[in-house]
């Protein structure tokens, strides 16, 4: 469980420093980049091994729900744990199903609703190193507990992401809540949550009934904008839609000052633009720009920008573009 | 040569100048080199500027002046500029400086910024002409019509004045950040490296240059690694290193292709899978890479230590020395805080039997790679009266604290020595600690 607190804390550090080098005198340093994003993957990559309560999305309590329509999958199939919390017998298969090949798209299944969120990002065709396996099995043998007893609560798609404080306010409440935090959508605030000092909600809180709203005609239309519907400014040629609206921000903030916005998602994915890595992809999964030509906004017309993958961001919810994005 | 067999590093060192300032930003230093002789140092630093000491002679008039170092020129050599088709702001601050050795009575550098490299002339004028026949002594022309009689102008004696005019502008050739220039030993041709390539120029033309490096991915998204610093090898002119982001360092010779992405040598270190953490990654990234003045071994300067490499051994390093062991627990506030990210220098001494390189806290370290000795000082304007003695630091890394030891929690981080320079020949050592620059001097004791 630690090293999700950890993970969790790096990856929205990391977040706030590549958002906040957009800003940054003399342009964008590659190398810092590289680096941030080397950590990103790192901590995403023991994020996701490491199982937590509440990252999983079941329907009815207990109930693994079915594993989503995935668009673009590859043949290499789900990732386990799609849908359900996997067994812990199953921290291998994470480490096997996790090299996956680069091409797969992102898998649908926060769409669905009920899916593990980070195999969505696994399905971005992270290639964990080694040691991801044996972080994954030895956090796997720990969480197996609460695991249990998470696994009757919903989470909104995206839930599982909505951990990260991302952007500046990730920067300004590094979080070191158990992640336990995010469990409760419906319930009432669960012990975990409430001693979250960030409780880093999603904004979709209202989503226990993820299906209902996961639907969201992603398909072609692109990555979503996210709730505010901040258009991506010059996001050529990969245009977002304003995906937004299917989660509110509102949703459960009202009662904490620090649940997650995910306009705050929204508008870092924006701002990037289409300006995002693939680094975290070993192989090009489709049209990439090239940066001399890329035109999505300033930032990115920074020589030194990294490019972005269309097909892997139109297939993403605004999290996991983000997420993987870097 | 009893005195020899003293470790180098454990003189007295002295201070010899110190110039403290207590001006803004724009001063922090980037950048200290000696030149060949060691009788002139240069700085560059943030808000573009360049300082350059010399050292007095030591003469009869003088005794107490024991070579010290005193301001002979400054000069602005990089202004901020703006690249209107990317929107970006280039910065002025100087990357590095490299002098050129010394051909004749002025002084060549090259000094860089992240775009455009120039080559400064430093002459000295201590010889005025007077009596000119066509402008009298304000500088007004006269009326060709009223002369009457022509007289010889003849040089009389000025106050000493150091000018600096640029010579050379070597521009538009990267599109990526400069992180280094080196000299060759052909004493024509210099490298310039970026994030992703290098370039060879030659210094008398400036409107073309030669990509001997290029790392760039024909796909930007396949990036895993960048240049973080490149070098000449001292005596051999085809030969050269450069090191990266990943903790390897690649010699090529420039006889083998024209596009040297195909290295003779490759250095790397494996990496100890049981040290893994979450910023393996950043702290194995290579800040600095730097050839011994024999030229048989180079040195890497790592986040947490320091290597020499014999180049004809490409496994692991010859040594590895420790800077700061004691941070690696706390990689993750130092992730948090940017420190991670900081690019430490590192330089040889003379005779290439000792090493240094800076720290947190305004302490540097050298090591004396004969005796397997090391020491932590510190530059810091309590410690730098004049003629006073470093004291040897220490760092406490657990368990009781003893007296003058600092624990690590008390570092402050904010005093960062990244830059520092050893005099070619001499125990005089150059160290930068933000915007102060120490220059010291070793006696044996």
């Amino acid at each position: 469980m630690e090293f999700k607190l950890e993970a969790h804390r790096i990856v929205s550090i990391s977040l706030g420093k590549i958002y906040n080098s957009r800003v940054q005198r003399g342009g964008i340093k590659l190398h810092k980049n590289l680096l941030v994003s080397l950590v990103l993957r790192s901590a995403r990559q023991v994020y996701l091994s490491d199982p937590c309560p509440g990252l999983y999305l079941a329907g009815p309590a207990g109930i693994p729900a079915p594993p989503p329509q995935q668009l673009g999958e590859p043949a290499a199939g789900p990732p386990a744990g799609w849908g359900e919390p996997p067994p812990p017998a199953a921290g291998a298969s994470w480490a096997d199903t996790e090299p996956q090949p680069e091409g797969s798209a992102v898998s649908e299944a926060p769409r669905v609703g009920d899916a593990v969120p980070e195999a969505t990002v696994t399905g971005v065709g992270v290639v964990p190193q080694g040691g991801a396996a044996d972080a994954a099995k030895a956090a796997w043998s720990r969480v197996e507990g609460p695991r249990q007893a998470a696994a009757g609560e919903a989470e909104g798609p995206a839930g599982g992401w909505g951990v990260f404080p991302l952007g500046s306010r990730a920067s300004r409440r590094p979080c070191g809540c158990p992640l336990g935090g995010e469990d409760s959508s419906g319930t009432p605030a669960a012990t975990p949550r409430a001693a979250c000092c960030c409780a880093p909600r999603p904004a979709e809180d209202e989503p226990p009934a993820p299906p209902a709203v996961c639907p969201r005609k992603r398909g072609a239309a692109g990555v979503g904008g996210g709730p505010t519907s901040f258009p991506a400014p010059g996001s050529t040629p990969l245009k977002k839609p304003r995906r937004n609206l299917e989660q509110p921000p509102s949703g459960g903030e009202d009662d904490d000052t620090e649940e997650m916005d995910t306009g705050n998602v929204a508008n870092l994915i924006s701002i990037f633009g289409s300006s995002f890595s693939g680094l975290l992809r070993k192989s090009p999964g489709g049209g990439r720009e090239e940066e001399e030509g890329e035109k999505s906004g300033p930032e990115a017309a920074e020589p030194g920008q990294i490019c972005c993958d269309k097909p892997v961001l139109r297939d993403m919810n605004p999290w996991s573009t983000a997420i993987v994005a870097f | 040569m009893e005195v020899e067999s003293d470790s180098h590093i454990h003189m007295c060192w002295q201070v010899l100048s110190a110039r403290t300032k207590k001006w803004p930003l724009a001063d922090i230093i980037s950048t200290v080199e000696f030149n060949y002789s060691g009788d002139l140092l240069a700085t560059g630093d943030k808000g573009g500027r360049v300082v350059i000491f010399q050292r007095e002679q030591e003469n009869k008039s003088r005794p107490h002046s024991r070579g010290e170092y005193n301001v002979y020129s400054t000069f602005q050599s990089h202004e901020p500029e703006f690249d209107y088709l990317k929107s970006l702001e280039i910065e002025e601050k100087i990357n590095k400086i490299r002098w050129l050795p010394q051909q004749n009575a002025a002084h060549f550098l090259l000094s860089t910024n992240d775009k455009t490299i120039k080559l400064w002339k430093i002459s000295e004028r201590d010889k005025r002409a007077e009596g000119y026949n066509l402008k009298d002594e304000d500088g007004r022309l006269r009326d060709p019509f009223r002369i009457t009689a022509l007289r010889v102008p003849i040089l009389k004696p000025m106050d000493l004045m150091v000018e600096a005019s640029p010579r050379r502008i070597f521009a538009n050739a990267h599109t990526y950040h400069i992180n280094s220039i080196s000299v060759n030993s052909d004493h024509e041709t210099y490298l310039s490296a970026d994030d992703l390539r290098i370039n060879l120029w030659h210094l008398e033309i400036t409107d073309r240059s030669f990509n001997i490096v290029d790392i760039k991915p024909a796909n930007m998204e396949e990036l895993t690694e960048v240049i973080t610093a490149a070098e000449f090898h001292p005596h051999q002119c085809n030969v050269f290193v450069y090191s990266s982001s990943k903790g390897t360092i690649r010699l090529c010779d420039m006889r083998s292709s024209a596009l040297c992405d195909r290295h003779s040598k490759f250095f790397e270190e494996p990496e100890d899978p049981s040290s893994r953490s979450f910023f393996s990654e950043i702290i194995s990234s290579i800040s600095d890479v730097k050839f011994s003045h024999s030229g048989r071994y180079m040195m890497s300067r790592d986040y947490l230590s320091v290597k020499v490499w014999d180049l004809n051994m490409e496994s692991r390093p010859l040594e590895t020395h420790q800077v700061h062991e004691y941070l690696r627990s706390k990689l993750c506030s130092l992730y948090e805080n940017d420190c991670i990210f900081d690019k430490f220098e590192c330089c040889w001494n003379g005779s290439d039997s000792a090493i240094m390189t800076g720290s947190y806290n305004n302490f540097f370290r050298m090591f004396d790679r004969d005796t397997r000795r090391d020491v932590t000082l510190e530059a810091s304007r309590e410690s730098s009266k004049p003629r006073a003695s470093l004291k040897p630091r220490k760092v406490c890394t657990g368990g009781k604290r003893k007296k003058d030891e600092i624990s690590v929690d008390s570092l402050d981080f904010n005093k960062k020595i990244l830059h520092t320079a050893w005099h070619p020949a001499d125990s005089v050592i150059a160290v930068a600690a933000t915007n102060n620059l120490y220059i010291f001097q070793g006696k044996i004791n």
